[in-house]
Formats: C-alpha cells, sequence, structure tokens
C-alpha cells in the first residue's frame, strides 16, 4: 500500500480511507502538532487499522537516536468521533496519538531500556505508564477526562485510596524513568 | 358440694375504661355518605389517572434529563394513588370502579385536554405549570378538604389513603416547584407561565375543582 | 400531546447524539478483527483470549465504559417507552389496543424503575469517567416501544429488550466482580433484579392479555423474535466466547422465559456471529483489505 509523506517526517497509511471518514493529511497535521509539543524530532509513520473499530495502539522505535523511525499503530477506533461513528475526531486522536508519542519519547532515554514492548507490557504497566503519559498530556494542554485513566488504574490496581495515591504521584509525574514507573 | 366464693369485694377499682380515650376526639358526624363519597373517590381515581399517563407520556418530550426522571417517578406515585382509590371503590359499594372513574363534569375533562396539550420539547415550563401549579394544588386542597370534613370513624380508610396519598403530593409539589423555579429565569418565561397558569386555572374554576362544584380543590 | 410519538422526535438535550441500528449496520468495520492477517499486532500477554467483557481485556475499562454510557441511553429510552405505554392506550379489557388499568399500573411502576436506572446509570457513568452523551445514542429499543399494538410493545420491550439487559446487567455485575469494584456489582445486581421483574411482567402480561387470541400472540413472539435477532447484531450476545455479552440463563428462567426460548436466542446469537464474521470477510476482500 502505498504512503503519502505530507509534512516533513511524518507519513501515514493508508493514503485513502475506505471504512473510515478519516483524512491522511489531518492525521499528519495532527502528530506534526503532537510531536512539536512534545519535542520529538524523530520521523514518524502512523499505520491506521481502519477494517476494525476497536481502539488498540501500539508503538515501535527502530533504534535509539533522533533520526530512529517512530512507527504507531492505531485501530480506527482510536481516532474516531464517538457520537458520529466513522468520522474522525481531532481531539480524540490528540489524546491517542499523544500518549503513543509520548510512550516513544520515553523509549528514547536510556532508562527505559529495560521497558518490554507495547505489545508485551502487562495490564498494570500499561496502566501505570498511560497515567503518568496521560498527567503530561493535560498539562501539554491535550485535556483528558482524568476519572477516566483513574477508573482504568483502579481496574488494574484496585479500588484503594492506595491505589489512587499512587495514580495521584503518577499523573503528577514529570521525570520518571522505567524503573520509577513500574515499581509496585 | 363445692363452696362457691361468690362476692366480689366492693373496695376494688374497675377496670372498665370509656371505648374512646380522653385524648381520642374523634366524631361520628361527617359530610359525606356513603354514595358522595363513592363519586368523590371515583372524581379522584379518574384525574389520578389523567395525571399518571400524562407524565408518562410528556417524558420522551422533555429534554431536561433531571425533569425527564423525575416525571419518571412521579408518573408511578399517581399510578399508586388510583389503584389505591381503585381499590377503595369495592368498599363503598361500587363493584364495578370503572362506572365511577369519570371526571366530575365537562369542563373537567376540558382541563384535563388543555392540561395535556402541550408537547413540543420547547414546552417544559408550561407542562410543568399545568401539573405543579395548577392541578397538585388543587389534589393538595380536595384531599385535604376530604380528610377534615368525612367522619373520622366511619370514613377512617378513606382518611388513612388521603394521609398515604397527601405525602407523595407535597414532596411532588415541592418537587416541581423547585423544578419550575430553576427553568424560568427570564421575564418572558415568567409571562409563559403565568399566562399558561391563568388560563389553566380558569377552566379549573369552571369546573369547580377535581369534585366538582361545591368543595374546595 | 400526541397519542403515539415517534422515535425521531425523542428530545434530548445538545449533548447527545442519536443513531439507530441502519446506521449502525453500514458500519462494515469487523469488531474483533485483530490479528496478523491485517499486520496489526496482538499482545499475548496482555490481552484476553475471549471476547467476553471481563476486565482481563487491555480495553477492559474503556470497553465498560461504552458499555455503561450504552445502557444509560436504553435506560433513558426504557423510562420513555414505559411512560409511553401507560399514556398511549386506553383503559380497557386488552382487546381492540386497549390495556387493562393493571397493566397501565405495571408500566407505571416501570417508568420509576426506568427512572432510577437512569440516575444509577448516570452515576456509575461518571463514577467510570464517562462523558453524558460521549457515545453516540443508538435508538432501537424507543423504536421497538412505538410499535401501535401494546402487545408487541410487551414482547419487543420487556421480553427482548429487558432480557437482552438481564444478559447486560449479569456480565457488568461479573465485571464489577472481578474487578473489585465497589459500586458497579452493588448497582447492576439491583438493576437486575429489576429487569427480572420487567421481564416477568412482559411474560405475564403477554400470557394474559393473549389468551383469546392465539393468532395475535403468535405475532407477538414474532416481532420478539425480529427485536432478539437485532439484539443479537454482529454476535454481540450469545453464549459464545467470542461475544462480548454471555445468556443470563438462570435470570431469564426466573422472568418466565422457557429453555427452549433461551436455547432459540443462543441460537440466535450464534448465527448472526457467523453472520458477521463471513460479512466482514466479504467487505474486506471487496475493499483489497488494509495491507503494511
Amino acid at each position: 500500500m502505498s504512503e503519502q509523506t505530507i509534512a516533513p517526517k511524518v507519513s501515514v497509511a493508508p493514503e485513502q480511507f475506505t471504512f473510515v471518514k478519516y483524512d491522511a493529511a489531518e492525521i499528519v497535521e495532527v502528530v506534526s502538532d503532537l510531536a512539536a509539543k512534545i519535542g520529538l524530532a524523530n520521523p514518524i509513520r502512523v499505520v491506521v487499522d481502519e477494517t476494525t473499530p476497536l481502539a488498540a495502539m501500539s508503538s515501535t522505535i527502530d533504534g535509539s537516536s533522533s533520526d530512529a523511525l517512530i512507527t504507531i499503530h492505531v485501530e480506527s477506533g482510536a481516532l474516531e468521533d464517538t457520537k458520529n461513528f466513522t468520522n474522525f475526531n481531532r481531539h480524540h486522536a490528540e489524546i491517542s496519538l499523544g500518549r503513543m508519542l509520548l510512550r516513544a519519547h520515553d523509549r528514547l532515554r536510556p532508562d527505559f531500556d529495560a521497558a518490554p514492548d507495547d505489545d508485551a507490557l502487562s495490564l498494570q504497566e500499561e496502566a501505570a505508564w498511560n497515567t503518568y503519559v496521560n498527567g503530561r498530556l493535560e498539562r501539554l494542554g491535550v485535556e483528558s477526562n482524568r476519572q477516566r485513566w483513574r477508573y482504568n488504574f483502579r481496574n488494574r490496581f484496585g479500588f484503594s485510596d492506595a491505589a489512587d495515591a499512587r495514580f495521584d504521584e503518577l499523573w503528577n509525574a514529570t521525570d520518571l524513568s522505567w524503573s520509577d514507573l513500574a515499581a509496585p | 358440694m363445692a363452696e362457691t366464693a361468690t362476692e366480689t369485694p366492693t373496695d376494688t377499682p374497675s377496670t372498665a375504661r370509656a371505648p374512646f380515650a380522653p385524648w381520642d376526639r374523634r366524631d361520628l358526624p361527617g359530610s359525606f355518605d356513603v354514595v358522595e363519597t363513592a363519586r368523590r373517590v371515583g372524581n379522584y381515581k379518574w384525574t389520578e389517572m389523567k395525571l399518571f399517563e400524562a407524565l408518562g407520556g410528556w417524558i420522551a418530550t422533555i429534554p431536561e434529563l433531571d425533569v425527564k426522571m423525575r416525571l419518571g417517578t412521579h408518573c408511578y406515585h399517581h399510578a399508586w394513588h388510583a389503584d389505591l382509590w381503585h381499590k377503595r371503590l369495592p368498599e363503598l359499594r361500587e363493584m364495578k370502579p370503572e362506572r365511577l372513574t369519570v371526571p366530575a363534569n365537562e369542563a373537567m375533562e376540558r382541563f384535563i385536554e388543555a392540561m395535556t396539550e402541550p408537547e413540543a420539547p420547547e414546552l417544559t415550563i408550561e407542562k410543568l405549570v399545568g401539573v405543579y401549579r395548577v392541578l397538585i394544588p388543587r389534589f393538595i386542597a380536595a384531599y385535604t378538604y376530604h380528610q377534615n370534613n368525612t367522619s373520622e370513624i366511619t370514613d377512617a380508610p378513606t382518611i388513612r389513603t388521603i394521609k398515604f396519598i397527601l405525602q407523595d403530593e407535597f414532596e411532588d409539589w415541592r418537587d416541581g416547584e423547585m423544578m419550575l423555579q430553576s427553568l424560568i429565569t427570564t421575564p418572558d418565561q415568567v409571562r409563559r407561565a403565568a399566562n399558561h397558569q391563568a388560563r389553566l386555572e380558569a377552566i379549573m374554576v369552571e369546573a369547580g375543582g377535581i369534585t366538582g362544584p361545591g368543595s374546595i380543590g | 400531546m400526541r397519542q403515539f410519538f415517534p422515535v425521531e422526535d425523542l428530545a434530548r438535550d445538545e449533548r447527545f447524539v442519536q443513531t439507530n441500528m441502519a446506521e449502525r449496520m453500514k458500519d462494515v468495520r469487523a469488531p474483533r478483527a485483530r490479528s496478523s492477517e491485517n499486520g496489526n499486532r496482538v499482545s499475548a500477554k496482555s490481552r484476553a483470549a475471549s471476547a467476553r467483557l471481563t476486565p482481563d481485556r487491555h480495553d477492559a475499562s474503556d470497553a465498560a465504559r461504552s458499555l455503561m454510557h450504552g445502557i444509560m441511553v436504553g435506560e433513558i429510552q426504557a423510562l420513555e417507552g414505559a411512560g409511553r405505554t401507560a399514556h398511549d392506550f386506553p383503559t380497557g379489557d386488552g382487546t381492540n389496543d386497549t390495556i387493562p388499568f393493571e397493566l397501565k399500573l405495571d408500566m407505571a411502576r416501570q417508568a420509576w424503575d426506568e427512572a432510577r436506572h437512569v440516575e444509577i446509570s448516570v452515576k456509575l457513568s461518571d463514577w467510570m469517567g464517562t462523558e453524558l452523551g460521549q457515545f453516540a445514542e443508538n435508538t432501537v429499543l424507543f423504536q421497538a416501544a412505538c410499535s401501535n399494538d401494546p402487545v408487541l410493545r410487551l414482547a419487543g420491550v420487556n421480553r427482548a429488550l429487558e432480557g437482552l439487559a438481564i444478559d447486560v446487567f449479569t456480565q457488568m455485575k461479573e465485571f464489577g466482580d472481578i474487578a473489585g469494584d465497589p459500586y458497579l456489582e452493588f448497582c447492576e445486581d439491583w438493576m437486575l433484579a429489576d429487569e427480572v421483574t420487567h421481564v416477568k411482567m412482559g411474560s405475564d402480561w403477554l400470557r394474559k392479555v393473549t389468551e383469546k387470541d392465539p393468532e395475535r400472540r403468535a405475532k407477538a413472539l414474532e416481532f420478539q423474535q425480529v427485536v432478539d435477532k437485532l439484539f443479537s447484531f454482529g454476535g454481540s450476545r450469545s453464549d459464545s466466547d467470542e461475544s462480548p455479552i454471555g445468556l443470563a440463563r438462570r435470570f431469564r428462567e426466573l422472568a418466565g422465559f422457557t429453555d427452549e426460548e433461551v436455547d432459540d436466542i443462543a441460537q440466535m446469537g450464534y448465527d448472526a456471529l457467523e453472520e458477521r464474521k463471513a460479512a466482514v470477510k466479504l467487505a474486506q476482500a471487496a475493499a483489497g483489505a488494509v495491507a503494511v
């Protein structure tokens, strides 16, 4: 399948969408804006699976240098307008793609070497990292429903005051290593 | 032959008590006989039915979520009242309750038609005004009038039912009034509410109340 | 106020966007198409083996939030539907589109129950981090409550849809229990008790009102099957682990379903699942499937 490179360093596949009403150029724009906010200079490739309405995502990095290619696999539901199915929603896309980009940004740090690949993350590891990432995303101006992430965190770590305190700690954190994040 | 002790000591105080304790001031006289009570109960049932049907029908037409939910709750309250009256009628010698399940008069029927007329989603104020500023205050008055005028002894079952119902009516009225106060925020809305209330009140006066002329409510 | 109220006119505030089954069916994406076929990755460690909505699914909390929103709007429509049935038909013996007085009372009671369910669902949605109207509202439930024959409403709403609610609430109750969510399990348990009552109301009234009219009963049961099939759309509810929602056989039995009826619904769900899988394969082939 062909790929369209609309903005420098960011490409989206597929170039034309069949199952959903998405525009590759708009996705490129969203990713470019987010990358600028995060301070990510690496080339980025976004691969959208439009055959499913689910919303799973993962990212990989081809190396650890500033020119290593970041590839984000995303199911179409992660970019969708949940009020108008099959339509693109910019804010939803920012929350989803921003999360992946911040994770990739973390992975470029040497103290994240031990982090498992996205697809190998445990449910708890994923919930903790999502909390850390979403807190930072909010502070970058991408508003997210904090209660949604708290609920996700509670489902993984328990419905307790201790879990809530840990959630707040991760949400407000700015400079964690993988071992900080993965600590029980 | 065995001996029998027949004598009661004359100095033992009597244990016989008055049938009505000194603090029980209930009395026999009442304004309504059985036939009149049944007629009134039939009017109550008819009106409570019309009210719960209207509330049920309006739920889908109201965009305000809090109002929508309250109407669902109140719909059942009035259905329960209708059921209580339905069950009271056979006790008042009316074995076919539907025979007396009628409006007091034609004007009362017109009142219900006018009250249930608003349907559009932007007419929540009119819907609530009809119920909570006209009909329910009338119910409170009618039930209170009945409770205070009927025989406290012969018609005790009706009084007991009215007490349960009045509890709901007061609480529902308060809910409705609070919803209205939160919805009426501009002079135009004040006018809309007042005009609609006046229009309905006029028909209600013509009807003479829920049970017709000659009483309050 | 009109005697019958069309689904298109359901009143909502600006947060809600409505859709319907026809619109949903136009979306040919496959809910479970996540495999090496399309190049996407599947984690062996974090992805549950079945599609059943359980906390070990990687998307568990989001899926539960979305389902809870669906429950909430479903409860709003159930409230509206019960209210309309209390309103739309004159009181009578059940013939000629009249309904018995006691059936009206049951509908009013159901309206109160559904109002409480909306209250519960709104609170639960907030607890789970969902905003009102965050997801599109499918108006199919109210559509089933729009029939001009009250018996069809009993079959479509009280038996088919409230029956589905029994399945959904059982699944959510289990979800809350396993996750240790102190509110979810508690609330679903209470709502489940009400739903069993509503389905039983439907079963009892359907039997009673059509006692001397077997043709009307058959028509109603046929309508129930149509609605049941709609709700098995895509195999979203069946005994198969590939369906997010299972069939709550025990509670359905309490609500007046026979074993045979439950078996039929199970088969319908399984068939719908297979149909959906086949349709998706066709659609993907036609679209040249995504290759990356």
